[in-house]
């Protein structure tokens, strides 16, 4: 593709900072860009919405890294929310909807303007932001602990001894998972 | 009132567990909402908190039929995180075994699809087809399912009997090509079944992002390995099949054509086969930085992003998935269609649900 695209791009969606090439793609951060607008621009230029890697920033503010593919070239634009809300992109590009119900089912990431936001990998009713809350209670917690102490009841529990626990000759074969 | 079908949690062909409530009047359908997330398993989690070693056994299992896309994503990813490119030999031995997936995907898709349409005799060919893939698989990697085939900077295992791959790939090409293809273009009970049925327009295809053969049946000509070449698809010569119909009958043919596509790629990348190493050796410690990498994977393509912090644990990744993109789709390609023909439908994107829980 024409490197002037990538460069007529950068100027529409404001990126005051060169695209930083690294592997197949193209790197930018644009901290204050909007969603949406960043989502407009590139639909017009027939552009694939890829997915969205948010990533906390310690600070109860999110790093979002939105993948998009511009005829076969990747771009990778970073925008920095302070809270856990972002506006929507689902309304205009309807790729999005699942990934924003995933984030806020992992992070709690609240994306504005949407109808609303059922949960995808949780179910509905399960408290959001598993990941979070996971990480919470320490680094190397399990987010089924988390799942089943705020979302699906009580944790079942097991006999202590393999032993005991049910299946038919008591090796663990009817298990529940 | 509009009864509401309830199909699901477990897929009445594919037996994996994923929901489609149906909404019909009489037996057309009017509406449907898709729940996912039946076998969730936090994987982007899990990846966080496992070292880089441990992670390639993991993605390993994030599907299990398509798990050597995982490990060559993710492999590539490292990869470019360290500024590494593995040898030439092992970018070879990569798309032979990333072309062998592929066919045994096709072939097991192929298969269950005609079983849904009530082609047993044709179930019967596509299995037996698929199990010269398998051997294949077996005989290159050892195993039937998770091949541990890649690892950062190249791969496990050498080609040791490259001849018996390339007459592999020859017969499967031939077989397909003068039986699955005329009987699944011209058959009157898959033409029955399948023309017409299930459209994905172009555009809806483009604005939910569909992928794969799913996106290439509803006319967008979109392919990682040509758009974006990786090992060494820049040097390979293949078709990129594109129907505009959009239809169940587009996806079959597209998926068929790519079977013998597949075949010259094993033949090609076999015959270039230089001699040499097949993998770098230790690269770590990871450098600190971030990283994407995409495949074009039997589903379409696979992203994965990683970032490091310089230890021995990433401190992200991110996984998307082809049918994670895709499936969204069947809420409309079911719009106006048979109650009958829901399973079929929602089978011919070629769903992996496990991919898509992660």
């Amino acid at each position: 593709m024409d490197p002037d695209v990538f460069e007529d791009v950068r100027t529409e969606l404001g990126i005051g900072a060169p695209w930083e090439a690294r592997g197949e793609g193209r790197w930018a951060e644009a901290a204050s860009l909007d969603p949406v607008t960043l989502a407009a621009r590139l639909l017009a230029r027939q552009a694939r919405f890829v997915t969205l890697t948010a990533t906390p920033t310690g600070d109860g503010g999110f790093r979002l890294l939105y993948h998009w593919d511009l005829d076969g070239s990747l771009l990778n634009i970073a925008i920095r929310v302070p809270g856990a809300r972002v506006a929507s992109m689902a309304a205009i590009c309807p790729a999005a909807d699942w990934v924003e119900r995933e984030v806020r089912d992992y992070y709690g990431l609240e994306f504005t303007g949407r109808d609303d936001t059922p949960p995808l990998m949780l179910r509905e009713g399960d408290e959001r932001a598993l990941f979070v809350r996971t990480q919470e209670l320490g680094r190397d917690a399990d987010p089924a602990d988390t799942a089943r102490r705020t979302g699906g009841g009580p944790a079942p529990q097991l006999p202590a001894s393999p032993s005991a626990w049910p299946g038919p000759s008591g090796n663990g074969a009817g298990v529940p998972s | 009132m509009s009864p509401v079908i309830p199909i699901g949690p477990y897929h009445p062909a594919l037996e994996e567990p994923y929901k489609i409530d149906v909404v019909c009047d009489g037996e057309t359908v009017t509406g449907a909402h898709i729940t996912v997330g039946f076998n969730f398993r936090a994987i982007e989690w899990l990846a966080e908190r496992k070292n880089y070693a441990q992670d390639l056994a993991l993605v390993e299992r994030v599907c299990g039929i398509c798990s050597n896309v995982h490990t060559l994503t993710f492999s590539r990813a490292l990869e470019r995180l360290a500024g590494v490119e593995a040898p030439e030999r092992a970018r070879h031995i990569r798309v032979v075994v990333h072309e062998a997936e592929r066919l045994h995907s096709h072939l097991l898709w192929a298969g269950v699809a005609c079983e849904l349409m009530g082609f047993q005799t044709l179930f019967m060919a596509c299995f037996a087809l698929r199990e010269k893939v398998m051997d294949v698989l077996e005989a290159v990697s050892g195993n039937r399912v998770n091949y541990a085939m890649n690892k950062p900077g190249g791969v496990t295992r050498d080609i040791v009997d490259p001849a018996m791959v390339v007459a592999a790939a020859r017969e499967i090409g031939r077989v397909t090509n003068e039986q699955l293809i005329p009987v699944l273009t011209t058959d009157r009970t898959v033409r029955a079944r399948c023309a017409g049925v299930g459209v994905l327009t172009r555009e809806q295809a483009r604005s939910w992002g569909a992928l794969g053969p799913v996106a290439r049946a509803s006319g967008l000509p979109q392919d990682i390995r040509r758009s974006a070449p990786y090992e060494i698809y820049d040097k390979l010569d293949f078709e990129v099949p594109v129907r505009e119909e959009g239809d169940v009958l587009a996806r079959i043919v597209v998926r068929a054509l790519e079977i013998v596509e597949s075949c010259r790629i094993i033949e090609q990348a076999i015959e270039g086969m230089p001699a040499g190493p097949t993998d770098l050796g230790n690269f770590l410690p990871m450098p600190a930085g971030e990283a994407t990498a995409r495949i074009e994977g039997p589903r379409g393509e696979v992203f994965y992003y990683v970032a490091s912090d310089g230890s021995d644990s990433p401190t992200r990744v991110r996984i998307r998935t082809p049918t994670f993109a895709n499936m969204p789709t069947v809420a409309l390609m079911v719009q106006g269609q048979q109650l009958a023909d829901v399973p079929l439908i929602q089978a011919s994107i070629d769903p992996c649900y496990s991919c898509t829980d992660r």
